[in-house]
């Protein structure tokens, strides 16, 4: 009944955060600033309403957590926007983040209220939620590198107004953090819920395969080759996806991840 | 310019020569066994590796190569050899520690696969040194050099004791029958021993919800010491006992009975070098939370 209920506040968080992104390009910061917020907002108020109803934190399944995903990622960007000014970059958010909120309405998985025991801890929350804001954060990262690197090929008028390369470094770092945070509340978790706080479980294996992706771009200097370093913060992305979904489908993980909550 | 590429290229090289290395040591001797590490082995590794941290520091001016360790063009090649084998473990499948690998060269024993190890080497080494160079640069306080120490000393220490501090950990577990005090227990090779302590299940608690999936299970105990003390306790999951160095977790009871379960399997954990790598873990954890502040001057 409650997932019944989503797809009103998928489309009017997703039609806000359309309208902030045109604000944007058209130069209207303020409004562009507010009308992101009430998507947010709206959204925000649908995601503490299922937790409400679940009566635990909605992170357990795929489905739940794309919704913090969704709610992240324009979050990043609003950051982003009011620390640099790329107009272009709640575009950017707006448009990731409805991709993902539509998944949830195309393919809406079951919430139950069952929280297995393995699930029942005071770190559950924190760990998840931090990731997925990493995960958000470096998508916008991930976004700035594409086009930073379509801005090399040819100088489109669009990309030109701000240097993407300004953020870039700062949002990485940010993210990294984050992906730092998550894995290490996670180890610690671990210890007391499975009694070692690291088991080379698959996805244990992508997260630090993850942390130590982004870990190069961060050691990277100012004469590091630009082109590949932005080509490698793509392949960071492309790992953090495995880590996320992709292990679901890898065939090696297959069985072998205590890490599957359906 | 052309000098600093060069130096990106001489950290991609070393590392190719190390997985060589390795590749030739994994055919000559095989898999590394990590048991040998167990105390007090693993203890006079960690001290000739901090010793050889601190003399490469002391060379730096001498030798080109222990300098070069510390500047960025060696730690970039490091990790992205660590990222790329890391990676390859993540895309094949890995048999437990205690079994034999699946295919002829060991890779699906990473952990244990020559080349693995070196090169995870290599990463401790380069991050020790930085920690220790960034420990003597101390003078200048800056939270960035802060940050910067926290981060490299508390991964140093983290992978470092975690690693050596693997064969000195012990799992146990033991089968608890209803009213029946037991010190037995076996582990994953299937070893038997008794431990110093007993342990009697009084009650078997399992909950489900209303759609019949188990919310919670746990086992009221009581724990019989040598010196005929009587502990009581409840071992939930993501809840363990501590008793004297050990760690009691719930780890299984009979599924098909369900809440008529007759007996609980404990699992009983004791890691001696787990404050160490909880202290790297939480510098580690502090260093990444000051990135937030230090942050926008790196720009």
């Amino acid at each position: 009944m409650l997932w019944n209920s989503y797809i009103y506040f998928a489309v009017s968080a997703m039609l806000l955060w359309a309208v902030g992104a045109v604000l944007s390009l058209l130069g209207k910061r303020r409004a562009a600033i507010i009308f992101t917020s009430m998507g947010l907002a709206v959204f925000f108020t649908y995601i503490m309403m299922m937790w409400v109803m679940l009566e635990r934190p909605p992170l357990r399944t795929m489905g739940e957590t794309r919704l913090w995903y969704s709610l992240f990622l324009p979050l990043a960007g609003l950051i982003v926007f009011l620390r640099y000014g790329y107009r272009w970059i709640l575009s950017y958010s707006a448009l990731l983040a409805t991709v993902f909120a539509c998944i949830n309405i195309f393919k809406p998985e079951i919430h139950e209220k069952t929280l297995m025991p393995a699930l029942q801890s005071p770190w559950f929350a924190p760990h998840v939620i931090v990731y997925m804001l990493a995960y958000a954060l470096l998508g916008v990262a991930t976004l700035m590198a594409l086009v930073a690197l379509m801005q090399r090929r040819r100088q489109s008028r669009w990309a030109r107004q701000a240097s993407p390369f300004d953020g870039l470094n700062s949002l990485v770092t940010v993210g990294w953090v984050f992906l730092t945070m998550g894995m290490l509340f996670g180890a610690l978790w671990a210890k007391e819920a499975w009694g070692h706080y690291w088991t080379w479980d698959p996805k244990e294996t992508w997260a630090a395969v993850t942390w130590m992706g982004y870990l190069v771009y961060i050691h990277l200097g100012p004469t590091a080759n630009r082109r590949l370093s932005l080509l490698w913060l793509l392949l960071c992305f492309v790992m953090l996806q495995m880590c996320w979904w992709g292990i679901n489908f890898l065939p090696s993980a297959q069985g072998a991840s205590v890490h599957t909550y359906g | 310019m052309r000098r600093e590429e060069f130096k990106y290229r001489t950290g991609f090289i070393a590392g190719a020569v190390l997985i060589l290395i390795g590749l030739a040591l994994q055919l000559i001797v095989g898999s590394l066994n990590w048991e040998v590490f167990s105390s007090p082995v693993n203890f006079i590794a960690l001290v000739v590796l901090c010793l050889l941290i601190a003399q490469t520091y002391a060379l730096r001016k001498r030798f080109a190569a222990a300098s070069f360790l510390m500047k960025r063009q060696a730690a970039v090649p490091c990790l992205v050899y660590v990222t790329l084998l890391t990676a390859l473990m993540g895309l094949i499948r890995q048999v437990p520690a205690n079994e034999v690998s699946t295919d002829a060269l060991g890779l699906s024993r990473m952990l244990s696969f020559w080349p693995f190890v070196l090169v995870y080497l290599w990463m401790t080494f380069i991050v020790g040194l930085v920690a220790f160079k960034s420990l003597l640069s101390l003078r200048t306080v800056s939270l960035r050099n802060f940050s910067v120490l926290l981060c490299h000393l508390g991964l140093f220490i983290a992978l470092s004791t975690a690693t050596l501090g693997n064969a000195d950990m012990q799992r146990w577990k033991m089968v608890c029958l209803l009213d029946k005090p037991t010190d037995r227990v076996i582990n994953e090779r299937r070893q038997v021993k008794q431990m110093s302590v007993a342990i009697e299940l009084k009650r078997f608690i399992l909950e489900t919800s209303d759609e019949g999936m188990p919310r919670r299970f746990a086992s009221d105990i009581v724990i019989h010491t040598k010196q005929g003390e009587q502990i009581s306790a409840t071992v939930d999951v993501n809840n363990p006992v501590k008793v004297k160095g050990w760690k009691i977790y719930q780890f299984g009871y009979d599924v098909e009975a369900g809440a008529a379960s007759s007996y609980s399997i404990l699992e009983l954990i004791r890691d001696p070098w787990l404050p160490a790598v909880y202290s790297g873990i939480y510098m580690l954890l502090l260093g990444a939370l000051l990135m937030f502040f230090t942050n926008n001057k790196n720009n």
